[in-house]
């Protein structure tokens, strides 16, 4: 699919070997160190550089956000994670370990193997994850036999009735006879998120996995992820531009702009002070239930930039209230800081003047 | 369902009505008198108006119409007076070899159609696509007949692998038992394989020759659908549950890619059915084409009134098949009919 370039400058901790099986001691499950994905644009046009070297650790059980607005990465990221990042898309560099494993350098029948199993997608889209002329039950028997070649058809069936009745639709066995025209938006979340954790997997990558759906279903599909997934185990990698979402759902939270993850945190330390301009802006253009706002939204002056064409600066830079027109942004990609983070641990923030937004943001 | 299938055959059967009118008011608005034509130019008026008696040619339109269909109905398809023989068992002599080289014609055209698909868009190798593409695009501009002409030139006159135009078998080899009077399929259930292949060594070229338009129209349709399915969800999903990209394709692209060729693979098929008048001449085919083309330019109404009644309830069946065949295979449209 990818050429397996050998990335060089991986500084990371983590260069002692791996156990094949079972999480690392420190109970990372999915750690993403230095990926690199293009789109290529055709012969005439430069590749457009969706994630520009991204790393993160995702903990066994965790709750991780990955917020950013359209085109910033986080799509090309969940596909990338996964191995199905299709033509014209390209993963140039770096590993994805999941449990101990670089997928990065398995081929297409070990992907197969673990697709589905260890790692699975929940997709944003309900109404076209299905195949309209395929019974919600072959579509759910299909994910449980792929992995699990000896079990009677029948045992299938009653495991994917077992997986309904999981995710509140009722009279399961009856309802595994339908197509997917038959249930609605929110029942074939459901039937996805039944899918997603057929075979206990200990990573969920769920791209955007309420946005098409309204709101009072969104908090019963969400609430219903995280209680299956806290029943299995499953940590979640949730990809969202919604930050009310990321508010109640995420440990912590990656801020993603140009295909950087320009800010990582706890969820709390997020919310209470944004080290990095654009996620504070980004948290400010949020409607909020509790903060009457009089007037219009505040928005994020500009455009995101053109990821074909971008320069050496902080690709933040044109918008950004704190550095705009100054020469360092302009000029020096920046690097990360890393400040304590109150919820424990470290935060890290990608910004030349750092000091000076964490200023801002206390004093507003 | 029942309710369905009825509605779709009353539909037909007004079709099939409005054919017979085309045919029967057609036929008669010829010049030319059909009692002179079998008797000829010296025949006495006497003879002539008693042939037209027994033709009902005399009785009133409304009549003649009414004596044309019920006769149809009860398979009273009248005397060919220019061959001298029932129109039944000259159109049942001929019917089957053009049904079979149209089946074959058919199968042909679907097994590439659908191969051709398949292997420009699995991979998306532009190179491939690109000569499928050409295959169809030729396909498309290739007249039947000269492609009969080609074939016949290269495989039978300068590589001699293959009978040259001499019918439906070699000399010497007799004809299966008559079940459905296709030699290929009668040969096979005889389980005589020798027969079979010859007969089908026979129509091999002429189908091919029969079937190139409809692979053209066929791949174009498959492969622009299946282009179109590519970009649906379902595909990714279904590999994100670690089904590997073939299995993928073949149960979820596949199905979703075909329902909309469903229809046009019916038409094409009643097309092929009927026969068609060169590719039968090109290779001597004796099917039922070169027996209307004949049946015209002899002024033999009773033939081609047949003939287009035949056509007309053979379109309306291969439809009606092919709707059926629609609600089986796409849930959605069961449920449509079912609310309705």
């Amino acid at each position: 699919m990818s050429d397996v370039s050998d990335v060089s400058g991986v500084s990371e901790a983590r260069s002692s070997p791996q156990p094949v099986t079972g999480a690392t001691d420190d109970g990372v499950v999915l750690s993403v160190r230095d990926l690199v994905a293009v789109f290529d644009g055709g012969r005439r046009r430069p590749p457009v550089q969706a994630v520009r070297s991204i790393s993160f650790d995702l903990h066994r059980g965790e709750r991780l956000g990955l917020v950013g607005e359209s085109g910033s990465g986080k799509s090309a990221t969940a596909l990338a994670i996964l191995g199905l990042l299709d033509p014209p898309g390209r993963v140039l560099g770096g590993t994805v370990m999941l449990n101990g494993r670089d997928l990065r350098t398995l081929g297409d029948r070990a992907m197969q193997k673990i697709r589905g199993k260890e790692i699975s997608l929940v997709y944003q889209d309900p109404m076209s994850a299905l195949d309209p002329v395929k019974t919600i039950g072959y579509q759910l028997i299909e994910v449980i036999r792929a992995h699990d070649h000896s079990i009677s058809r029948a045992a299938a069936r009653r495991r994917a009735a077992e997986l309904l009745t999981d995710v509140d639709v009722s009279q399961a066995d009856r309802r595994l006879d339908d197509y997917p025209h038959q249930y609605s938006g929110g029942m074939r979340q459901r039937v996805m998120i039944a899918v997603a954790l057929a075979n206990n997997p200990d990573v969920i990558v769920a791209d955007e996995p309420t946005t098409a759906l309204d709101v009072t279903t969104q908090a019963q599909v969400l609430s219903l992820l995280d209680r299956l997934a806290t029943d299995r185990g499953s940590a979640i990698l949730l990809i969202t531009h919604n930050l009310g979402v990321v508010a109640g759902f995420c440990d912590s939270v990656r801020v993603m702009y140009a295909g950087r993850l320009v800010e990582g945190a706890s969820t709390r330390a997020l919310f209470k002070l944004r080290a990095h301009p654009y996620s504070d802006a980004l948290l400010r253009s949020a409607p909020r239930a509790d903060r009457i706002i009089s007037g219009p939204l505040p928005a994020i002056p500009g455009a995101p930039p053109d990821l074909a064409a971008l320069g050496p600066g902080c690709a933040f830079e044109p918008r950004c209230p704190v550095g705009h027109g100054r020469e360092l942004c302009r000029t020096t990609a920046p690097p990360v800081h890393t400040l304590p983070d109150p919820a424990g641990g470290e935060r890290h923030t990608e910004c030349h003047f750092a000091e000076e937004q964490i200023e801002l943001a206390a004093a507003s | 369902m029942l309710k369905f299938i009825l509605g779709r055959v009353g539909g037909g059967l007004v079709s099939i009505i409005g054919a017979s009118f085309i045919a029967f008011v057609f036929m008669r608005l010829l010049p030319g008198n059909p009692a002179r034509l079998v008797l000829g130019p010296l025949a006495p008026n006497s003879a002539i108006q008693a042939l037209r008696d027994q033709m009902g040619l005399n009785k009133s339109i409304p009549v003649q119409y009414w004596d044309f269909i019920w006769s149809f109905v009860r398979g009273h398809w009248g005397y060919s007076y220019t061959a001298g023989a029932s129109v039944a068992s000259q159109i049942g002599s001929r019917l089957p070899a053009s049904v079979e080289i149209g089946i074959w014609a058919f199968l042909f055209a679907f097994v590439f159609a659908l191969f051709g698909a398949l292997i420009s868009t699995y991979r998306r190798r532009p190179l491939v696509d690109g000569f499928v593409r050409a295959t169809a695009f030729v396909g498309m501009g290739t007249p039947p007949f000269w492609l009969g002409l080609i074939l016949l030139v290269v495989f039978f006159s300068k590589l001699g692998w293959l009978p040259g135009p001499t019918g439906r078998l070699s000399a010497g080899v007799n004809p299966p038992a008559q079940i459905t009077g296709m030699y290929t399929f009668d040969a096979l259930l005889h389980g005589q394989f020798s027969t079979f292949w010859n007969a089908f060594e026979h129509l091999l070229l002429p189908a091919l020759s029969l079937g190139l338009g409809a692979y053209a129209l066929l791949v174009r349709l498959l492969r622009a659908n299946l282009l179109d399915v590519s970009h649906e969800a379902y595909l990714l999903v279904g590999r994100s549950k670690g089904l590997s990209r073939f299995t993928v394709f073949r149960r979820h692209a596949l199905p979703n890619a075909f329902l909309p060729t469903l229809t046009a693979s019916g038409l094409l098929l009643a097309q092929l059915l009927t026969g068609t008048v060169l590719v039968e001449k090109v290779f001597d085919w004796p099917g039922v084409g070169g027996l209307v083309a004949d049946s015209i330019e002899r002024q033999d109404f009773s033939v081609v009134q047949v003939f287009i009644l035949l056509s007309a309830c053979l379109y309306v069946v291969v439809n009606i098949l092919v709707d059926i065949l629609h609600g089986v295979l796409d849930p959605r449209i069961k449920l449509a009919r079912s609310a309705a």
